[in-house]
């Protein structure tokens, strides 16, 4: 290979990419947790609402997860404008990532719903529990702990895949700095490779965070690799 | 007065009506036990009582009191008053022992955490699982899980507890652990409506007996007039096909 590496100018510029790969830690979360709660929200629709209810939540999950994540962050950076609508990049790709998440999510969780012991619901409504509250405290930390697997490799896909989305719209998150810099001295392959690596080093630091979340909160023994 | 009166009570499981106008009376302190054929109706009875099942039509009266079942409010002062054990237990797989018991009464009836706790040690004691407190359901026996059940009831200080077939799903030697403390609750004088399989312990705990078929009461009476000398034919029929044994 003819190619000569060269890293001294990544080095150099090593602290913005660490603020980059911050900035996608922090969009993962946020996207995780918000496409959380709207996935819940969503399951328990599907399960318990009405039938017109549940058929727009069908609506929902078809639509944001049969078309790219890319395509939705594009319409809410791009079109959104057009109907006098401005949000930051960073904005748009939150509450993109957010809703595409919350999608998969409720579908997710749904499984959750199904799986949970009939008769565990039935002892909380002999208990007085309302459907809220069979929901809030038999039914969550059911798909905490059974589903727990499904949603921490979710939170690695959005981490890794939904963020990067972000570099297209100029959100400088890890990718988008890594692109950044590189068009200033051309060191593509260099700046990709260690960013590669911060990947890997972010998912391996969330997986330890949420096995030791899962041990800790829901008594779930979760396989890190 | 009597402390708990059924008036008239039918109950349907979807389209299908599976009591017919059921009717008996409980006294205070009173162990009142229902037996009968598989089919009979009798844990729809207790169902019922607290809600799971809906009531169609037909009433209850606690100390007089109407319960009618035909609101939320209906439902949930009979919940207030009743408690029921279940077959299954039914325990949350998910929470210790001690969060089992104390959930409702702290979450859900909204009574201090602190003197909930001490009432919950107080029943794992009666039970005799105090030292099982920080344990999780599918760390205990059948008989623990369903002593825990018993505790998880007993917790929200009900005034009539509803045992549906508590030892059924029990291996035979783990069945004396709930009976014991079935017969303890007995002695303390607790209300009690229990559907059982056990035809000696039914004989032995019981002020009285109600033997009901095809969703209606058939017959009632003190045990030993029902065991021993049922009027029906269809109680003779029964209890000859089962005491023989």
């Amino acid at each position: 290979m003819d190619y000569n590496f060269q890293f001294n100018v990544i080095w150099r510029n090593f602290d913005t990419l660490l603020d980059g790969a911050w900035l996608t830690f922090q969009l993962g979360v946020f996207a995780f947790w918000g496409g959380a709660l709207l996935g819940l929200v969503g399951a328990a629709l599907k399960t318990y609402g009405p039938g017109p209810i549940r058929f727009l939540v069908d609506v929902y999950v078809v639509f944001m997860t049969n078309t790219p994540a890319l395509i939705q962050v594009y319409f809410l950076y791009f079109g959104l404008p057009e109907v006098g609508i401005r949000w930051s990049s960073e904005a748009c790709l939150l509450i993109g990532l957010t809703l595409n998440a919350g999608a998969y999510l409720t579908m997710i969780m749904r499984a959750g719903f199904l799986s949970v012991r009939k008769s565990e619901m039935e002892a909380g409504e002999a208990l007085g529990m309302s459907l809220v509250q069979q929901i809030r405290y038999i039914i969550v930390p059911h798909i905490a702990k059974s589903i727990y697997p499904a949603l921490a490799n979710f939170f690695i896909v959005i981490l890794v895949m939904g963020t990067s989305v972000g570099a297209l719209i100029g959100v400088d998150e890890l990718t988008g700095t890594a692109i950044n810099l590189s068009t200033v001295n051309y060191r593509w392959l260099e700046y990709f490779t260690v960013i590669a690596g911060m990947y890997v080093v972010l998912t391996f630091i969330a997986s330890i965070g949420l096995a030791l979340l899962g041990r800790w909160a829901f008594r779930v023994k979760a396989r890190i690799f | 007065m009597p402390h708990l009166a059924v008036n008239d009570v039918c109950a349907k499981y979807g389209s299908l009506e599976v009591l017919h106008g059921i009717g008996f009376e409980v006294d205070r302190g009173e162990v009142v036990s229902l037996v009968g054929p598989s089919g009979s109706g009798k844990s729809t009875v207790l169902r019922a009582l607290v809600g799971l099942t809906p009531v169609t039509s037909g009433h209850v009266e606690v100390d007089g009191k109407k319960i009618d079942y035909g609101s939320s409010q209906a439902v949930k002062a009979a919940r207030d008053r009743m408690a029921i054990v279940f077959q299954q237990y039914n325990l949350f797989q998910n929470m210790n022992v001690m969060r089992n018991v104390t959930l409702a009464p702290i979450k859900i009836k909204g009574r201090p955490k602190a003197q909930v706790e001490a009432k919950a040690i107080e029943l794992l004691d009666l039970v005799g699982l105090s030292e099982k407190r920080d344990a999780y359901p599918d760390q205990l026996s059948g008989g623990q899980q369903q002593r825990v059940a018993i505790a998880r009831a007993l917790a929200l200080e009900p005034e009539i507890l509803l045992l549906d077939e508590v030892t059924s799903a029990l291996d035979p030697e783990l069945v004396n652990e709930v009976l014991d403390t079935i017969r303890r609750l007995a002695r303390e004088g607790m209300t009690m409506i229990l559907v059982s399989h056990e035809m000696s312990f039914v004989r032995e705990v019981s002020s009285k007996v109600i033997f009901m078929d095809d969703g209606k009461v058939v017959e009632s009476g003190p045990p030993a007039e029902i065991f021993d000398t049922p009027k029906s034919e269809r109680a003779r029929d029964f209890f000859g096909k089962i005491l023989r044994h």
